[in-house]
């Protein structure tokens, strides 16, 4: 499979998606004083979770209150 | 002068303890009473069950002349421990309190305002109330009690987490509503009480132990007696065996109470002068306010 | 309504400044176009790793336009609902205890229009974000696999709207009636559990709301037997209108338990 095959106009969506999804993570790690568990750990969960780490982060990590 | 509420007989119960045991009293308008006690005294279920956080087992709350279920309306409420939706803005959030409290919604962040400018919080209004120190909450929390101007106000400890300077200042504030509000507040300290305070309600194991203005219990309690200071333990104690008078001593201290006898101080020095004992000092003393609490709750047991 | 747009307020400042609102609809979305791709792509991918023996041939089966849509709505069944009960297992019960619900059962608020702005805003984001990743999802089956029936498609997405009104229902429900912990197991076990028997055993019966997203699949396919379709909407519809009362009530009878 050569560059030019790839249909980028369907790939490409997902994984801004995606990307936007992990930015969304990591700005509000940023934003939120505390998370369950060190932030640097879901730092790592959120990059390297692919697409079920920020939802993890978000459900598990995110402290509400 | 009008009575604004009252509570008859008043009882909350869990299982077989009484939290709060046929409390009955009244709160006249635009006075402030304290409710006076240790911790576990039933304070905070008798504020909550004004509130209408909590029913009551037995008992009728009247409320301006009828028994009311409901007083929702008519009340401001600030919980021992403010908690406040860390995501809302102080301005946010007593806009909100006002139009939940029925202010009319065109004129409820002007109100807002107004009360955060009184209570001190104008400079942070726009800030997230999760950034907020314990006294900034405090003040916020007595901002969304009285944005709505309450006819009552129901406080819970309101000064016992803060400083000093932060009581204070707290303190001025009620000392100012309490012209237009009838307050009603709990602390188990009785020195937060004193000055403002025109009644003070003393709660031990959910009963009411005591109840009148400040000046009537410090009479009542005020156990007014000579201290007589020697320059030693073995001075004292030849004076309490000499002394016509029932006495007592601590170390080096005598004491004299003024119960049934009531000699006057020159009687007292005539008898110190002529037992040749080493004197350091006569004073005529009463109890202070914290050995008044420690009367008033202890009483009976 | 008594005080529904001011708590409505509130809740949509909640979300929105806790990313619920950027980050569900970014999860359907991703799930809405994954199936499609993966299944469309997985030969590709398969032979683009290509540590395969030479002449490996996998039987791939065709797909119907209509199946790839179902395997994303499976997908939605399963992570979806993971993701809503255990993202709202505490919409109610979490203000009660950490005691944030003080201020707002001192004043004579509506216990209908609490819960009912509670109830609104879940909708908006549970439903509007599901519609949205299968609105994704129907636009890449239909350049990947072929076009489905837009009538169909409607029915399909209306019914499976059903069932998300009485997923939501459940939870705000059992965090109205329960804490947060409890919410959460109650919330699963009605949810994903029950839908799991209903699958294991629901031979023997017919009318079930755990039946609802299988009957959703049939209407897309075209294949509804409409008499227990229909009447596992009535039931359905009535349980959502029970479980909101409950909620009422529950909200209003569990105000003695908010921390003071």
């Amino acid at each position: 499979m050569d560059l030019e095959s790839i249909p980028w106009m369907l790939i490409l969506p997902f994984i801004i998606i995606q990307l936007i999804l992990m930015l969304v993570a990591i700005i509000d790690l940023t934003r939120v004083s505390s998370t369950n568990g060190p932030k640097w750990l879901w730092a790592l969960v959120i990059i390297l979770g692919n697409l079920i780490g920020p939802i993890i982060y978000f459900i598990v990590g995110r402290r509400n209150e | 002068m009008k009575t604004l509420l009252h509570m008859q007989g008043l009882t909350k119960q869990y299982g077989k303890e009484k939290a709060v045991d046929s409390l009955t009293f009244s709160l006249l308008k635009n006075t402030s009473t304290a409710l006076i006690g240790p911790n576990g005294a039933g304070k905070t279920t008798t504020l909550s069950m004004l509130a209408g956080l909590l029913k009551q087992t037995s008992g009728t709350i009247v409320f301006d002349g009828e028994v009311t279920e409901d007083i929702r309306k008519v009340i401001g409420f600030l919980p021992q421990y403010p908690k406040f939706y860390s995501w809302l803005t102080a301005l946010e959030f007593t806009e909100m309190a006002a139009k939940l409290s029925g202010v009319d919604p065109k004129i409820a962040k002007q109100e807002a305002v107004k009360t955060l400018e009184f209570v001190g919080l104008a400079d942070v209004k726009n800030k997230k109330t999760g950034t907020f120190s314990g006294g900034m909450k405090q003040r916020l929390g007595l901002a969304q009690a009285i944005v709505h101007k309450p006819a009552l106000l129901l406080l819970d400890e309101p000064v016992s987490a803060l400083d000093p300077i932060g009581r204070r200042e707290i303190m001025n504030l009620l000392k100012e509503l309490q012209e237009t509000t009838t307050i009603l507040y709990s602390t188990h300290i009785l020195n937060d009480a004193e000055e403002m305070t025109d009644q003070l309600v003393f709660l031990r194991k959910g009963k009411l132990v005591e109840q009148g203005s400040m000046q009537q219990v410090r009479e009542k309690y005020a156990n007014p007696m000579y201290k007589i200071y020697f320059i030693s333990t073995e001075e004292a104690a030849k004076f309490v065996e000499i002394s016509p008078w029932p006495a007592r001593q601590e170390n080096s201290i005598a004491f004299i109470h003024l119960e049934e006898e009531k000699p006057v101080m020159n009687e007292v020095l005539r008898v110190l002068a002529d037992s040749h004992l080493s004197l350091l000092k006569v004073e005529r003393a009463t109890a202070s306010l914290e050995e008044i609490f420690l009367q008033v709750v202890n009483k009976g047991e | 309504m008594n005080n529904f747009s001011v708590l409505f307020q509130k809740e949509w400042r909640e979300n929105v400044r806790n990313f619920k609102i950027l980050w569900i609809p970014l999860v359907f979305l991703l799930f809405g176009i994954t199936e499609p791709l993966t299944n469309y792509y997985l030969p590709q991918i398969l032979n683009a790793v290509g540590n395969m023996p030479e002449g490996t041939v996998f039987p791939f089966p065709e797909f119907t336009p209509e199946q790839i849509v179902m395997a994303t709505v499976s997908q939605y069944q399963f992570i979806g609902m993971l993701v809503i009960t255990l993202g709202f297992a505490g919409i109610i019960s979490r203000e009660r205890k950490n005691g944030n619900a003080t201020f707002l059962y001192v004043r004579p608020i509506s216990y209908a229009s609490y819960v009912y702005s509670k109830f609104s805003m879940m909708c908006i984001l549970v439903i509007g974000s599901i519609i949205l990743g299968l609105l994704a999802n129907l636009y890449y089956t239909n350049v990947l696999f072929g076009s489905v029936d837009i009538g169909a498609f409607i029915g399909f997405l209306g019914t499976y709207i059903v069932w998300l009104l009485f997923v939501v229902s459940v939870v705000l429900f059992s965090s109205a009636a329960f804490s947060t912990a409890i919410a959460s197991v109650v919330s699963l076990a009605l949810v994903l559990f029950f839908q799991f028997i209903d699958a294991l055993l629901g031979a023997y019966w017919t009318i079930s709301p755990w039946k609802i997203p299988m009957y959703a699949g049939y209407v897309l396919s075209g294949s509804v037997d409409k008499t227990p379709f229909t009447w596992s909407l009535v039931i359905t519809l009535l349980l959502i209108v029970l479980l909101i009362f409950g909620a009422v009530y529950f909200a209003k009878r569990n105000i003695s338990k908010t921390k003071i």
